[in-house]
């Protein structure tokens, strides 16, 4: 059978168009609430994943491990530098602060889910997770980012390794 | 209410649904705590392969700190990667792909896992080195008390590059 | 258009209001656009009455589904100003700024501008049974049960299946294979129903790997559904009967059985 009418083709968004589209839907605190779980939930995965790697120097070579974290305060390979202390201070503030928010948020999920109520308070309950984060976040900010009002306090010098009694 | 009960409860992503919502209980309180104390209760710059050691290689309460991070890292990459995975469940569909992507993330998990427990677990406090480190540290400390390696008192532009090069010494 | 304003009064302010709507042409376009249209319109003038009279007036190729225009039907689910809802719903003066912005619903193919090929929600919808199960014997009356057993599923009996919430759902969007809140809250309508007696096959269904569990309580769904209906609540209590492998139902009365 022969049709002079193209057949139609529907529309299927792509996965960029799909992201931006979904980025776009006003869902309100409920939707906000869920992107910066799961943003935050992968970005702290990302450093666990790190943070494994680093402290697994500890069991099989001091000094590395005592190199490696030396630099979160600002000293790499023996010389002081204080914008690579100021970063990695911030950055460990951002730290406390994703793996706060995903905590406190986290029980607002479990709420939900074992708390027959807990679906009324949706919105009311993450303005509580609001609260509980800041009134947590401020004191831990304040205790992070004091030391870095003065110079560290001296340098930790980083022996060579010995080779004995290791695993 | 005989009629009501329908089946014992089960299947993976059911258990994988309670995993997170259990392991992430546990979790707020081991990860926030472990926070807290590498983070607030100590300056983060003076954690250390001795700090470490004193910890884990503690006599009597080495064995709390151990247990404490080997249930922590087990849940939290349970948790973590079991959580990749649901993420991606979303956005990959094919069957291959699927089976591809689990088993990369089981994979990865476990790999961290061994490594994790292992150093938790293995670990052993090098003395010698310990020993070499305090008292290397301690004739720092002697040397340049706060305030001699700081004479300008506030800028830490002005001590850039004024700091004795360890590495070099 | 203003000499359209009420002549007995004259105080009703007709809003100058521009319509931008994402065009899709099948024949024509690989992408979808957005084209504006300028319009008055009363502001007790449904968004529907909006898109009709631009379609009647400006552009006859604006293609949407309607039919009772009432918010029973659930034909004319789009999502306006970046929400899902009924166009027959929602009135001009309930919407903010000076632009109504009209846009297919979300995670399902476009036919053709507004309209979306529904069949993969309908397919969810039929897979979790939404019908009566029941192999007693057929009573020679009504099968009874009490007003607090009635209560107990009244909430999800009023889904007009629009697909408002299953295309408001992230999990949804990215795979279109979750079966999405709208089939959850038609299950639950049987599952808690007590004359039914297909739950356990029903929670069986739910419990796949593209079942329920993809539910990660954004309440998008919620806050969507044009009929207030609690979806994230009902998800909830089937999640709940799954874990316990306990459907929670008002005892029955001592007089009905």
């Amino acid at each position: 059978m022969s049709s002079t009418i193209s057949e139609p083709k529907a529309y299927r968004a792509g996965k960029l168009a799909k992201l931006i589209d979904g980025l776009r839907y006003q869902g309100g605190i409920g939707q906000w609430s869920w992107l910066v779980h799961r943003v935050t939930g992968l970005g702290i995965l990302l450093f666990l994943v790190i943070h494994v790697v680093d402290t697994f120097f500890v069991v099989f070579n001091p000094a590395l491990y005592d190199h490696t974290v030396a630099i979160y305060g600002g000293v790499f390979g023996g010389t002081y530098y204080w914008p690579l202390r100021w970063a990695f201070r911030l950055a460990e503030l951002g730290l406390i602060a994703t793996v706060l928010f995903h905590a406190v948020n986290g029980v607002r999920v479990i709420l939900f889910d074992f708390w027959n109520e807990g679906c009324k308070y949706q919105k009311e309950s993450f303005r509580a997770v609001l609260l509980v984060f800041l009134a947590l976040m401020i004191p831990a900010a304040i205790a992070v980012i004091l030391p870095l009002a003065t110079a560290p306090e001296h340098i930790t010098q980083i022996p060579e390794n010995v080779a004995t009694a290791r695993p | 209410m005989a009629r009501n009960r329908i089946k014992p409860a089960g299947g993976f992503e059911l258990t994988a649904w309670y995993f997170m919502r259990i392991s992430g209980l546990v979790l707020v309180f081991l990860a926030v705590g472990h926070l807290f104390i590498m983070h607030i209760a100590n300056n983060v710059e003076n954690i250390n392969y001795a700090f470490v050691a004193g910890r884990w290689a503690d006599p009597r309460t080495g064995w709390i700190w151990r247990l404490w991070d080997l249930c922590m890292i087990g849940l939290a990459m349970f948790h973590g990667f079991n959580g990749l995975r649901q993420i991606l469940d979303e956005h990959v569909h094919g069957a291959k792909a699927r089976v591809a992507m689990h088993t990369t993330i089981w994979t990865v998990m476990t790999a961290l896992i061994v490594l994790g427990t292992y150093a938790i677990w293995m670990f052993q406090e090098d003395r010698a080195y310990v020993e070499q480190w305090k008292a290397m540290n301690a004739k720092a400390v002697a040397l340049q008390p706060p305030g001699a390696i700081h004479p300008s008192g506030g800028s830490h532009a002005a001590i850039r590059g004024k700091l004795p090069n360890i590495a070099g010494d | 258009m203003s000499d359209l304003a009420d002549p007995n009064t004259g105080q009703i302010r007709w809003r100058d209001l521009t319509l931008r709507i994402k065009r899709y042409d099948p024949e024509k376009d690989r992408e979808p656009h957005w084209q504006e249209f300028k319009i008055q319109a009363h502001p007790m003038d449904r968004v529907l009455d909006v898109l009709m009279k631009v379609k009647w007036e400006q552009d006859d190729s604006i293609a949407l589904r309607k039919s009772c225009a009432h918010g029973i039907c659930g034909s004319d689910a789009m999502r306006i100003n970046g929400q899902n809802n009924l166009a027959c719903k929602l009135l001009v003066q309930n919407v903010k700024g000076k632009t109504i912005t009209v846009e297919p619903i979300l995670g399902l193919p476009v036919i053709k501008d507004l309209i979306v090929d529904m069949k993969p929600f309908f397919d969810h919808y039929k897979a979790v049974m939404p019908f009566l199960v029941n192999d007693d014997p057929a009573p020679t009356t009504e099968r009874l049960q009490t007003p607090e057993q009635r209560a107990r599923f009244d909430d999800t009996t009023k889904c007009i299946l629009c697909a408002c919430c299953t295309t408001a759902c992230p999990p949804f969007w990215g795979n279109r294979e979750y079966v999405g809140p709208a089939a959850i809250v038609n299950a639950h309508r049987f599952i808690f129903d007590s004359r039914d007696q297909g739950a356990g096959e029903r929670l069986d269904i739910l419990n796949d790997s593209e079942g329920i569990w993809r539910c990660r309580t954004v309440f998008n769904c919620t806050s969507a559904c044009p009929r207030g209906i609690q979806v994230t609540q009902a998800i909830s209590e089937v999640k709940r009967a799954l874990i316990t492998g306990v459907v929670d139902i008002p005892e029955e009365a001592e007089v009905l059985s």
